[in-house]
Protein backbone atom coordinates (compact mmCIF):
# COMPACT_ATOMS: atom_id res chain seq x y z
CA UNK A 1 0.00 0.00 0.00
CA UNK A 2 0.93 3.34 -1.02
CA UNK A 3 -0.27 6.56 1.09
CA UNK A 4 -0.19 10.01 -0.70
CA UNK A 5 1.63 12.42 1.23
CA UNK A 6 -0.87 14.74 2.11
CA UNK A 7 -2.15 11.45 4.10
CA UNK A 8 0.74 10.40 5.35
CA UNK A 9 0.93 14.03 6.81
CA UNK A 10 -1.73 13.78 8.02
CA UNK A 11 -1.74 10.87 10.02
CA UNK A 12 1.75 11.50 11.03
CA UNK A 13 0.70 15.32 12.88
CA UNK A 14 -2.50 13.42 14.40
CA UNK A 15 -0.46 10.27 15.99
CA UNK A 16 1.84 13.23 16.83
CA UNK A 17 -0.47 15.59 18.81
CA UNK A 18 -1.89 12.26 20.48
CA UNK A 19 1.07 10.53 21.44
CA UNK A 20 4.36 12.95 20.77
CA UNK A 21 5.85 10.29 18.36
CA UNK A 22 7.34 11.51 15.42
CA UNK A 23 7.19 9.65 12.17
CA UNK A 24 9.88 11.23 10.06
CA UNK A 25 9.44 11.06 6.68
CA UNK A 26 12.26 8.56 5.89
CA UNK A 27 9.93 6.22 8.55
CA UNK A 28 7.03 6.50 5.94
CA UNK A 29 7.11 3.01 4.96
CA UNK A 30 6.85 1.54 8.41
CA UNK A 31 4.13 3.36 9.28
CA UNK A 32 2.91 2.18 5.90
CA UNK A 33 2.77 -1.06 6.44
CA UNK A 34 1.12 -0.95 9.85
CA UNK A 35 -1.82 1.06 8.51
CA UNK A 36 -2.04 -1.42 5.90
CA UNK A 37 -2.47 -4.06 9.03
CA UNK A 38 -5.13 -1.60 10.16
CA UNK A 39 -7.24 -0.39 7.06
CA UNK A 40 -7.15 -4.38 6.20
CA UNK A 41 -8.44 -5.79 9.54
CA UNK A 42 -11.19 -3.16 9.75
CA UNK A 43 -12.25 -3.46 6.03
CA UNK A 44 -11.24 0.26 4.93
CA UNK A 45 -9.72 0.68 1.27
CA UNK A 46 -9.14 4.31 1.29
CA UNK A 47 -6.42 5.91 3.67
CA UNK A 48 -8.50 8.89 4.23
CA UNK A 49 -11.99 7.39 5.47
CA UNK A 50 -9.18 5.46 7.84
CA UNK A 51 -7.93 8.52 8.71
CA UNK A 52 -11.59 10.06 9.24
CA UNK A 53 -12.12 6.42 11.53
CA UNK A 54 -8.90 7.30 13.62
CA UNK A 55 -10.34 10.93 14.12
CA UNK A 56 -14.04 9.42 15.20
CA UNK A 57 -13.69 6.52 17.25
CA UNK A 58 -15.30 7.90 20.22
CA UNK A 59 -13.35 5.56 22.45
CA UNK A 60 -10.43 5.60 20.66
CA UNK A 61 -10.48 2.15 20.00
CA UNK A 62 -9.32 2.26 17.00
CA UNK A 63 -6.61 4.78 17.68
CA UNK A 64 -5.75 1.82 20.20
CA UNK A 65 -5.21 -0.29 17.87
CA UNK A 66 -3.64 1.41 15.36
CA UNK A 67 -1.02 2.25 18.74
CA UNK A 68 -0.06 -1.30 19.24
CA UNK A 69 0.52 -1.91 16.02
CA UNK A 70 2.95 1.12 15.86
CA UNK A 71 4.49 0.60 19.55
CA UNK A 72 5.38 -3.30 19.46
CA UNK A 73 8.57 -3.17 18.56
CA UNK A 74 11.43 -5.61 18.71
CA UNK A 75 14.33 -3.78 20.59
CA UNK A 76 17.87 -4.21 19.79
CA UNK A 77 21.74 -3.15 21.19
CA UNK A 78 22.77 0.24 20.11
CA UNK A 79 19.40 0.96 18.99
CA UNK A 80 20.16 5.48 19.02
CA UNK A 81 23.48 6.16 17.80
CA UNK A 82 23.57 9.77 17.97
CA UNK A 83 22.05 9.48 21.36
CA UNK A 84 25.09 6.83 22.75
CA UNK A 85 28.05 8.93 21.24
CA UNK A 86 26.73 12.50 22.89
CA UNK A 87 26.43 10.04 26.25
CA UNK A 88 29.60 8.65 25.81
CA UNK A 89 31.67 11.22 24.26
CA UNK A 90 30.30 14.41 26.03
CA UNK A 91 27.97 13.81 28.85
CA UNK A 92 29.65 10.81 31.37
CA UNK A 93 33.38 12.66 30.94
CA UNK A 94 31.08 15.73 32.08
CA UNK A 95 28.92 14.44 35.09
CA UNK A 96 32.47 12.13 36.18
CA UNK A 97 34.49 14.83 36.09
CA UNK A 98 32.19 16.90 38.14
CA UNK A 99 31.56 13.36 40.76
CA UNK A 100 34.98 13.03 41.25
CA UNK A 101 35.47 16.61 42.36
CA UNK A 102 32.72 16.11 44.88
CA UNK A 103 34.35 12.57 45.93
CA UNK A 104 31.51 10.74 44.42
CA UNK A 105 32.61 7.62 42.29
CA UNK A 106 29.12 5.90 42.10
CA UNK A 107 27.95 5.95 38.61
CA UNK A 108 23.70 5.44 38.51
CA UNK A 109 22.22 4.87 35.52
CA UNK A 110 18.39 3.81 34.94
CA UNK A 111 17.17 2.36 31.74
CA UNK A 112 12.98 2.73 32.77
CA UNK A 113 10.74 0.56 30.46
CA UNK A 114 14.31 -2.03 29.82
CA UNK A 115 12.59 -4.74 27.67
CA UNK A 116 14.34 -7.58 26.89
CA UNK A 117 17.68 -5.40 28.64
CA UNK A 118 19.51 -4.21 25.03
CA UNK A 119 19.91 -0.75 25.92
CA UNK A 120 20.62 -1.66 29.77
CA UNK A 121 23.33 -3.77 28.64
CA UNK A 122 24.60 -1.37 25.59
CA UNK A 123 25.21 0.91 28.38
CA UNK A 124 27.22 -1.39 30.32
CA UNK A 125 29.39 -2.32 27.33
CA UNK A 126 30.27 1.21 26.72
CA UNK A 127 31.18 1.40 30.33
CA UNK A 128 32.95 -1.12 30.35
CA UNK A 129 35.47 -0.27 27.61
CA UNK A 130 36.37 2.71 30.44
CA UNK A 131 37.13 0.21 33.56
CA UNK A 132 40.48 0.58 33.11
CA UNK A 133 40.91 4.32 32.23
CA UNK A 134 37.83 7.05 34.03
CA UNK A 135 36.02 4.18 35.59
CA UNK A 136 38.53 3.04 37.31
CA UNK A 137 37.79 2.17 41.28
CA UNK A 138 33.60 3.65 40.38
CA UNK A 139 31.02 1.33 41.53
CA UNK A 140 28.84 1.71 38.89
CA UNK A 141 24.62 0.66 38.62
CA UNK A 142 22.63 -0.17 35.94
CA UNK A 143 19.02 -0.64 36.37
CA UNK A 144 16.56 -1.85 34.48
CA UNK A 145 13.02 -1.90 34.97
CA UNK A 146 9.90 -2.72 33.28
CA UNK A 147 5.89 -3.80 34.12
CA UNK A 148 6.47 -7.03 31.52
CA UNK A 149 8.01 -10.14 33.69
CA UNK A 150 8.10 -12.21 30.48
CA UNK A 151 11.05 -9.20 28.84
CA UNK A 152 12.46 -8.81 32.71
CA UNK A 153 13.00 -12.62 32.51
CA UNK A 154 14.38 -12.68 29.06
CA UNK A 155 16.74 -9.47 30.28
CA UNK A 156 18.22 -11.79 32.90
CA UNK A 157 19.03 -14.36 30.94
CA UNK A 158 20.83 -12.24 28.64
CA UNK A 159 20.59 -14.69 25.51
CA UNK A 160 19.56 -13.06 22.06
CA UNK A 161 18.94 -13.24 18.47
CA UNK A 162 20.85 -12.17 15.36
CA UNK A 163 18.38 -9.36 14.99
CA UNK A 164 18.91 -8.13 18.45
CA UNK A 165 22.87 -7.87 17.87
CA UNK A 166 23.31 -6.96 14.14
CA UNK A 167 23.80 -2.98 15.61
CA UNK A 168 27.09 -3.70 17.87
CA UNK A 169 30.35 -2.29 16.39
CA UNK A 170 32.24 -5.53 16.23
CA UNK A 171 35.32 -4.59 18.53
CA UNK A 172 32.11 -4.67 21.36
CA UNK A 173 30.77 -7.91 19.81
CA UNK A 174 34.08 -9.59 19.87
CA UNK A 175 34.61 -8.80 23.77
CA UNK A 176 31.28 -9.54 25.12
CA UNK A 177 28.74 -11.86 22.99
CA UNK A 178 29.67 -15.35 22.20
CA UNK A 179 28.03 -17.12 19.55
CA UNK A 180 26.34 -20.77 19.97
CA UNK A 181 24.18 -22.66 17.87
CA UNK A 182 22.82 -19.33 16.52
CA UNK A 183 21.74 -17.91 19.55
CA UNK A 184 23.64 -14.99 21.05
CA UNK A 185 25.21 -15.11 24.57
CA UNK A 186 26.37 -11.68 26.82
CA UNK A 187 29.19 -12.02 28.79
CA UNK A 188 29.30 -12.44 32.58
CA UNK A 189 30.76 -9.03 33.30
CA UNK A 190 28.25 -7.04 30.99
CA UNK A 191 25.21 -8.89 32.94
CA UNK A 192 26.94 -8.25 36.66
CA UNK A 193 27.06 -4.67 35.91
CA UNK A 194 22.92 -4.56 35.29
CA UNK A 195 20.05 -5.44 37.74
CA UNK A 196 16.59 -6.20 36.47
CA UNK A 197 13.37 -5.66 38.33
CA UNK A 198 10.15 -5.56 37.66
CA UNK A 199 8.68 -1.73 38.21
CA UNK A 200 5.02 0.14 37.27
CA UNK A 201 6.03 3.46 36.14
CA UNK A 202 2.72 4.71 37.19
CA UNK A 203 3.03 3.43 40.58
CA UNK A 204 4.12 6.27 42.74
CA UNK A 205 4.68 4.54 46.08
CA UNK A 206 7.31 2.60 44.08
CA UNK A 207 9.25 5.65 41.74
CA UNK A 208 9.90 6.73 44.82
CA UNK A 209 12.21 4.07 45.55
CA UNK A 210 14.11 5.41 42.32
CA UNK A 211 16.79 7.39 43.81
CA UNK A 212 19.53 9.89 42.76
CA UNK A 213 20.36 8.70 39.16
CA UNK A 214 23.09 10.60 37.01
CA UNK A 215 21.19 9.15 33.85
CA UNK A 216 18.08 8.45 32.62
CA UNK A 217 17.28 6.81 29.49
CA UNK A 218 13.07 5.75 28.71
CA UNK A 219 12.19 5.09 25.14
CA UNK A 220 9.37 4.59 23.49
CA UNK A 221 7.35 4.21 26.72
CA UNK A 222 5.40 7.48 27.10
CA UNK A 223 3.23 7.02 24.15
CA UNK A 224 1.38 4.83 25.94
CA UNK A 225 0.06 7.05 28.31
CA UNK A 226 -2.67 9.79 28.36
CA UNK A 227 -1.18 13.82 29.08
CA UNK A 228 -2.30 13.69 32.50
CA UNK A 229 -0.50 10.05 33.09
CA UNK A 230 2.62 11.29 31.37
CA UNK A 231 3.02 14.55 33.43
CA UNK A 232 2.78 11.88 36.42
CA UNK A 233 5.89 9.62 35.59
CA UNK A 234 7.98 12.35 34.02
CA UNK A 235 7.52 13.95 36.97
CA UNK A 236 9.07 11.03 38.96
CA UNK A 237 12.12 10.99 36.28
CA UNK A 238 12.73 14.40 37.41
CA UNK A 239 12.34 14.07 40.83
CA UNK A 240 14.72 11.09 40.93
CA UNK A 241 17.55 12.58 38.26
CA UNK A 242 20.36 14.32 39.75
CA UNK A 243 20.63 17.93 39.86
CA UNK A 244 23.62 17.64 36.96
CA UNK A 245 21.97 14.71 35.23
CA UNK A 246 20.73 14.04 32.00
CA UNK A 247 17.19 12.57 30.78
CA UNK A 248 16.73 10.95 27.41
CA UNK A 249 13.62 9.63 25.55
CA UNK A 250 13.13 7.83 22.41
CA UNK A 251 14.50 9.28 18.65
CA UNK A 252 10.86 10.40 17.86
CA UNK A 253 9.27 11.34 20.84
CA UNK A 254 9.09 15.16 22.71
CA UNK A 255 8.19 15.69 26.14
CA UNK A 256 6.50 19.27 24.72
CA UNK A 257 3.52 20.23 26.76
CA UNK A 258 4.47 17.80 29.23
CA UNK A 259 6.42 18.64 31.18
CA UNK A 260 7.75 22.20 32.21
CA UNK A 261 10.68 21.68 34.45
CA UNK A 262 13.00 20.11 32.24
CA UNK A 263 14.93 21.69 29.90
CA UNK A 264 15.83 20.62 26.49
CA UNK A 265 19.73 20.47 25.13
CA UNK A 266 20.52 19.67 21.82
CA UNK A 267 23.21 17.78 21.13
CA UNK A 268 24.58 16.79 17.56
CA UNK A 269 21.94 14.82 16.04
CA UNK A 270 19.96 14.13 19.20
CA UNK A 271 18.53 16.02 22.39
CA UNK A 272 17.95 15.43 26.16
CA UNK A 273 16.58 16.89 29.17
CA UNK A 274 17.85 18.44 31.67
CA UNK A 275 16.39 19.96 35.51
CA UNK B 1 39.13 41.14 22.13
CA UNK B 2 38.10 44.77 21.44
CA UNK B 3 35.69 44.78 18.11
CA UNK B 4 36.94 48.03 16.61
CA UNK B 5 40.30 46.12 16.48
CA UNK B 6 38.69 43.43 14.84
CA UNK B 7 37.27 45.66 12.78
CA UNK B 8 40.05 47.46 11.82
CA UNK B 9 42.34 44.09 11.13
CA UNK B 10 39.43 42.44 9.34
CA UNK B 11 39.52 46.16 6.51
CA UNK B 12 43.29 45.01 6.34
CA UNK B 13 42.93 41.81 5.24
CA UNK B 14 40.43 41.86 3.04
CA UNK B 15 41.87 45.70 1.86
CA UNK B 16 44.85 44.03 1.15
CA UNK B 17 43.92 41.17 -1.48
CA UNK B 18 43.81 41.71 -5.30
CA UNK B 19 41.70 39.10 -6.42
CA UNK B 20 38.39 39.79 -4.17
CA UNK B 21 35.83 37.84 -6.42
CA UNK B 22 33.51 40.46 -7.65
CA UNK B 23 29.59 40.38 -7.98
CA UNK B 24 28.86 40.01 -11.65
CA UNK B 25 28.11 43.41 -13.12
CA UNK B 26 24.75 42.52 -13.98
CA UNK B 27 23.66 41.36 -10.01
CA UNK B 28 24.36 44.86 -9.74
CA UNK B 29 22.17 46.48 -12.35
CA UNK B 30 19.38 43.93 -11.39
CA UNK B 31 19.29 44.93 -7.68
CA UNK B 32 19.17 48.62 -9.02
CA UNK B 33 16.84 48.19 -11.34
CA UNK B 34 14.77 46.40 -9.22
CA UNK B 35 14.58 49.40 -6.68
CA UNK B 36 12.54 51.64 -9.71
CA UNK B 37 9.34 50.82 -9.05
CA UNK B 38 8.30 51.33 -13.30
CA UNK B 39 10.32 48.47 -14.11
CA UNK B 40 8.69 45.78 -16.03
CA UNK B 41 9.24 42.19 -16.01
CA UNK B 42 10.52 42.35 -19.67
CA UNK B 43 13.64 44.80 -18.79
CA UNK B 44 14.54 42.41 -15.77
CA UNK B 45 14.71 39.40 -17.81
CA UNK B 46 16.17 40.88 -20.47
CA UNK B 47 19.10 42.29 -18.22
CA UNK B 48 18.78 38.34 -16.88
CA UNK B 49 19.54 36.91 -20.26
CA UNK B 50 22.49 38.98 -20.52
CA UNK B 51 24.07 36.72 -18.05
CA UNK B 52 23.97 33.13 -18.96
CA UNK B 53 25.50 31.66 -15.97
CA UNK B 54 22.89 33.76 -13.47
CA UNK B 55 20.48 32.83 -16.03
CA UNK B 56 20.60 29.07 -15.42
CA UNK B 57 21.27 29.35 -12.00
CA UNK B 58 18.04 30.82 -10.58
CA UNK B 59 16.21 28.28 -12.78
CA UNK B 60 17.80 25.73 -11.39
CA UNK B 61 17.34 27.24 -7.91
CA UNK B 62 13.33 27.52 -8.95
CA UNK B 63 13.18 24.22 -10.04
CA UNK B 64 14.97 22.70 -6.54
CA UNK B 65 13.17 21.83 -3.70
CA UNK B 66 13.53 24.98 -1.41
CA UNK B 67 10.83 26.21 -4.28
CA UNK B 68 8.71 23.21 -5.10
CA UNK B 69 7.17 24.62 -8.32
CA UNK B 70 4.28 22.79 -8.99
CA UNK B 71 5.03 22.29 -12.81
CA UNK B 72 8.64 22.81 -13.93
CA UNK B 73 9.10 26.14 -14.46
CA UNK B 74 11.49 26.74 -18.41
CA UNK B 75 11.45 30.36 -19.37
CA UNK B 76 12.84 32.93 -17.18
CA UNK B 77 10.10 35.27 -17.77
CA UNK B 78 8.18 32.67 -16.60
CA UNK B 79 10.15 32.12 -13.50
CA UNK B 80 10.17 35.80 -12.87
CA UNK B 81 6.39 35.79 -12.65
CA UNK B 82 6.14 33.02 -10.13
CA UNK B 83 8.51 34.40 -7.51
CA UNK B 84 7.52 37.80 -8.17
CA UNK B 85 9.99 40.67 -8.52
CA UNK B 86 11.22 41.18 -4.96
CA UNK B 87 12.62 37.79 -4.77
CA UNK B 88 14.36 37.89 -7.97
CA UNK B 89 16.53 40.30 -6.33
CA UNK B 90 17.14 37.88 -3.52
CA UNK B 91 18.18 35.29 -6.13
CA UNK B 92 20.08 37.04 -8.38
CA UNK B 93 22.12 38.30 -5.06
CA UNK B 94 22.63 34.41 -4.22
CA UNK B 95 23.78 33.31 -7.52
CA UNK B 96 26.12 36.22 -7.90
CA UNK B 97 27.61 35.29 -4.82
CA UNK B 98 27.92 31.50 -5.25
CA UNK B 99 29.36 32.63 -8.65
CA UNK B 100 31.94 34.84 -6.93
CA UNK B 101 33.42 31.73 -5.12
CA UNK B 102 32.97 29.11 -7.56
CA UNK B 103 36.19 26.86 -8.93
CA UNK B 104 38.37 28.94 -5.89
CA UNK B 105 39.94 26.03 -3.47
CA UNK B 106 40.29 27.03 0.27
CA UNK B 107 40.87 24.95 3.90
CA UNK B 108 36.40 24.48 3.67
CA UNK B 109 35.24 22.31 1.25
CA UNK B 110 32.99 24.46 -0.62
CA UNK B 111 30.08 21.86 -1.05
CA UNK B 112 30.25 21.55 3.01
CA UNK B 113 30.02 25.25 3.05
CA UNK B 114 27.34 25.90 0.66
CA UNK B 115 25.13 23.17 2.29
CA UNK B 116 25.60 24.61 5.88
CA UNK B 117 24.79 27.90 4.19
CA UNK B 118 21.53 26.88 2.30
CA UNK B 119 20.90 24.78 5.66
CA UNK B 120 20.68 28.00 7.48
CA UNK B 121 18.69 29.85 4.76
CA UNK B 122 16.57 27.00 4.85
CA UNK B 123 15.57 26.76 8.15
CA UNK B 124 15.92 30.78 9.00
CA UNK B 125 13.04 30.78 6.52
CA UNK B 126 11.11 28.22 8.32
CA UNK B 127 11.39 29.99 11.92
CA UNK B 128 10.45 33.32 10.32
CA UNK B 129 7.37 31.65 8.73
CA UNK B 130 7.11 30.04 12.42
CA UNK B 131 6.99 33.25 14.32
CA UNK B 132 5.35 35.55 11.49
CA UNK B 133 8.01 38.28 10.66
CA UNK B 134 7.39 39.46 7.90
CA UNK B 135 9.94 38.89 5.01
CA UNK B 136 10.18 35.47 4.67
CA UNK B 137 12.49 35.99 1.35
CA UNK B 138 15.21 37.91 3.13
CA UNK B 139 15.07 35.58 6.15
CA UNK B 140 16.41 33.21 3.63
CA UNK B 141 18.86 34.85 2.06
CA UNK B 142 19.97 36.23 5.24
CA UNK B 143 20.76 33.06 5.83
CA UNK B 144 22.52 32.09 2.85
CA UNK B 145 24.49 34.76 2.92
CA UNK B 146 25.71 35.09 6.41
CA UNK B 147 28.73 33.12 6.52
CA UNK B 148 30.33 34.96 3.56
CA UNK B 149 33.56 35.60 5.96
CA UNK B 150 33.94 32.16 6.26
CA UNK B 151 35.08 31.54 2.63
CA UNK B 152 37.41 34.51 2.45
CA UNK B 153 39.20 33.17 5.86
CA UNK B 154 39.32 29.78 3.92
CA UNK B 155 40.43 30.98 0.36
CA UNK B 156 42.92 34.11 1.54
CA UNK B 157 44.01 33.08 4.74
CA UNK B 158 44.54 29.23 4.07
CA UNK B 159 47.30 27.97 6.26
CA UNK B 160 46.11 30.18 9.41
CA UNK B 161 42.55 29.11 8.99
CA UNK B 162 43.47 25.43 8.76
CA UNK B 163 44.53 25.60 12.18
CA UNK B 164 41.80 26.84 13.37
CA UNK B 165 39.79 24.14 12.16
CA UNK B 166 42.23 21.83 13.94
CA UNK B 167 42.06 23.82 16.78
CA UNK B 168 38.86 23.81 16.72
CA UNK B 169 38.49 19.96 16.21
CA UNK B 170 40.71 19.39 19.15
CA UNK B 171 39.01 21.85 21.64
CA UNK B 172 35.65 22.72 23.22
CA UNK B 173 35.56 25.65 21.57
CA UNK B 174 33.07 27.87 19.36
CA UNK B 175 34.43 28.21 15.40
CA UNK B 176 33.98 32.22 15.76
CA UNK B 177 36.14 32.30 18.91
CA UNK B 178 38.78 30.06 17.93
CA UNK B 179 38.78 32.55 14.42
CA UNK B 180 39.36 35.60 17.24
CA UNK B 181 41.88 33.68 19.39
CA UNK B 182 44.01 32.76 16.39
CA UNK B 183 43.29 35.11 13.56
CA UNK B 184 42.91 37.93 15.69
CA UNK B 185 39.49 38.77 13.47
CA UNK B 186 36.43 36.56 12.31
CA UNK B 187 34.30 35.72 9.74
CA UNK B 188 31.60 38.36 11.07
CA UNK B 189 33.77 41.42 10.45
CA UNK B 190 35.69 39.91 7.06
CA UNK B 191 32.06 39.24 5.62
CA UNK B 192 31.10 42.71 6.92
CA UNK B 193 33.80 44.22 5.43
CA UNK B 194 33.49 42.21 2.12
CA UNK B 195 29.42 43.04 1.76
CA UNK B 196 29.94 46.23 2.11
CA UNK B 197 32.82 46.26 -0.16
CA UNK B 198 30.32 44.63 -2.88
CA UNK B 199 27.33 47.13 -1.64
CA UNK B 200 25.22 44.94 -0.08
CA UNK B 201 21.94 46.37 1.29
CA UNK B 202 22.03 47.26 4.80
CA UNK B 203 19.92 44.85 6.41
CA UNK B 204 21.96 41.75 4.96
CA UNK B 205 25.46 43.61 6.30
CA UNK B 206 23.82 43.38 10.10
CA UNK B 207 23.21 39.68 9.82
CA UNK B 208 26.86 39.08 8.51
CA UNK B 209 27.95 41.14 11.64
CA UNK B 210 26.03 39.93 14.41
CA UNK B 211 24.27 36.71 13.63
CA UNK B 212 26.55 35.37 16.44
CA UNK B 213 25.47 38.32 19.11
CA UNK B 214 22.67 39.45 17.85
CA UNK B 215 21.64 41.69 20.76
CA UNK B 216 24.13 43.92 19.32
CA UNK B 217 22.75 44.53 16.28
CA UNK B 218 22.18 47.87 14.92
CA UNK B 219 18.87 47.60 12.46
CA UNK B 220 16.95 44.23 12.45
CA UNK B 221 17.98 42.14 15.51
CA UNK B 222 14.83 40.15 14.77
CA UNK B 223 16.22 38.86 11.93
CA UNK B 224 19.49 38.67 13.18
CA UNK B 225 18.37 35.97 15.73
CA UNK B 226 16.45 34.29 13.53
CA UNK B 227 19.79 33.59 11.56
CA UNK B 228 21.50 32.44 15.17
CA UNK B 229 18.98 30.34 15.98
CA UNK B 230 18.73 28.85 12.68
CA UNK B 231 22.29 28.66 12.45
CA UNK B 232 22.52 26.41 16.06
CA UNK B 233 19.71 24.07 14.86
CA UNK B 234 21.63 23.74 11.49
CA UNK B 235 24.49 22.94 13.53
CA UNK B 236 23.46 19.97 16.25
CA UNK B 237 21.59 18.75 12.67
CA UNK B 238 24.70 17.70 10.96
CA UNK B 239 25.16 20.88 8.48
CA UNK B 240 27.83 22.13 9.56
CA UNK B 241 30.89 21.86 7.62
CA UNK B 242 31.30 17.71 8.05
CA UNK B 243 30.97 18.16 11.86
CA UNK B 244 33.45 21.16 12.26
CA UNK B 245 32.54 21.89 16.00
CA UNK B 246 31.38 20.37 18.84
CA UNK B 247 28.35 22.10 20.57
CA UNK B 248 25.17 21.82 22.54
CA UNK B 249 22.93 24.70 23.02
CA UNK B 250 19.70 25.44 25.67
CA UNK B 251 17.26 27.06 23.52
CA UNK B 252 16.29 28.92 26.41
CA UNK B 253 19.27 30.39 27.62
CA UNK B 254 20.19 32.53 24.38
CA UNK B 255 20.05 35.76 23.84
CA UNK B 256 18.27 35.18 20.43
CA UNK B 257 15.37 33.74 21.95
CA UNK B 258 15.29 36.51 24.49
CA UNK B 259 14.98 38.70 21.84
CA UNK B 260 12.24 36.79 19.20
CA UNK B 261 10.27 36.11 22.54
CA UNK B 262 9.83 39.62 22.95
CA UNK B 263 9.01 40.51 19.62
CA UNK B 264 6.65 37.61 19.18
CA UNK B 265 5.24 36.28 22.32
CA UNK B 266 3.48 33.54 20.72
CA UNK B 267 6.86 31.92 19.69
CA UNK B 268 7.36 30.40 23.70
CA UNK B 269 4.82 27.90 22.45
CA UNK B 270 7.16 26.10 19.67
CA UNK B 271 8.08 22.32 19.96
CA UNK B 272 11.56 22.78 20.11
CA UNK B 273 11.64 19.06 19.28
CA UNK B 274 9.49 18.28 16.61
CA UNK B 275 11.18 21.39 15.32
CA UNK B 276 14.24 18.93 15.53
CA UNK B 277 12.19 16.42 13.97
CA UNK B 278 11.40 18.36 11.31
CA UNK B 279 14.49 19.66 10.55
CA UNK B 280 15.47 16.20 10.32
CA UNK B 281 13.31 15.43 7.13
CA UNK B 282 14.35 19.09 5.61
CA UNK B 283 17.76 18.13 5.52
CA UNK B 284 18.11 15.43 2.61
CA UNK B 285 16.42 18.99 0.78
CA UNK B 286 19.14 20.54 1.45
CA UNK B 287 21.99 18.25 0.66
CA UNK B 288 19.87 17.72 -3.01
CA UNK B 289 19.92 21.30 -3.89
CA UNK B 290 23.36 21.89 -2.93
CA UNK B 291 24.43 18.97 -5.23
CA UNK B 292 21.57 20.46 -7.75
CA UNK B 293 23.44 24.12 -7.46
CA UNK B 294 27.17 22.39 -8.59
CA UNK B 295 26.08 19.69 -10.75
CA UNK B 296 27.25 21.20 -14.23
CA UNK B 297 25.75 18.67 -16.85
Amino acid sequence: MVISDHDFGQIRDFIYTICGMYFHTSKKYFLESRLARRMEATGITACHDYFLLLKSSRDSKELNLLMDEITTNETYFFRNPSQLSVFETMLLPEVLELKNKMGFRKLRIWSAASSSGEEAYTLAMILLEKRATVLKDWIIEIDGTDINETVIAQAKKGIYNAYSVRNIPDAYRHKYIREANGAFILSPEVKKLVTFNKLNLYEDAKMVFMKSFDFIFCANVLIYFDAASKSKVVQHFYNNLQPYGYFFVGQSESLHGVNDKFRTVHFPGCFGYIK
Amino acid sequence: MDRNLMMERAEILVGSVDDLPTIPIVATKVLQLLDDHDVCIDDIADLMLTDQVMTARVMKLLNSPVFKPTQDISSLKRALVYLGLRHIRELALTTSVIHAFEGTSGALELNSFWEHSFGVGMVSKIIAQKIGYQDLEKAYISGILHDLGEVFLSNFLHDPFMEVLMHVKTHPIKLVDAEAMLLGTTHCEIGLSMARKWNFPESYCDVIAYHHNPGQAKIDPVLCSIVNLADLFCTVRGLNYGGREWISFKVCEEDAWTILIEAYPGMAQMDEERFCYELDDAIPDVTALVASIFDHN
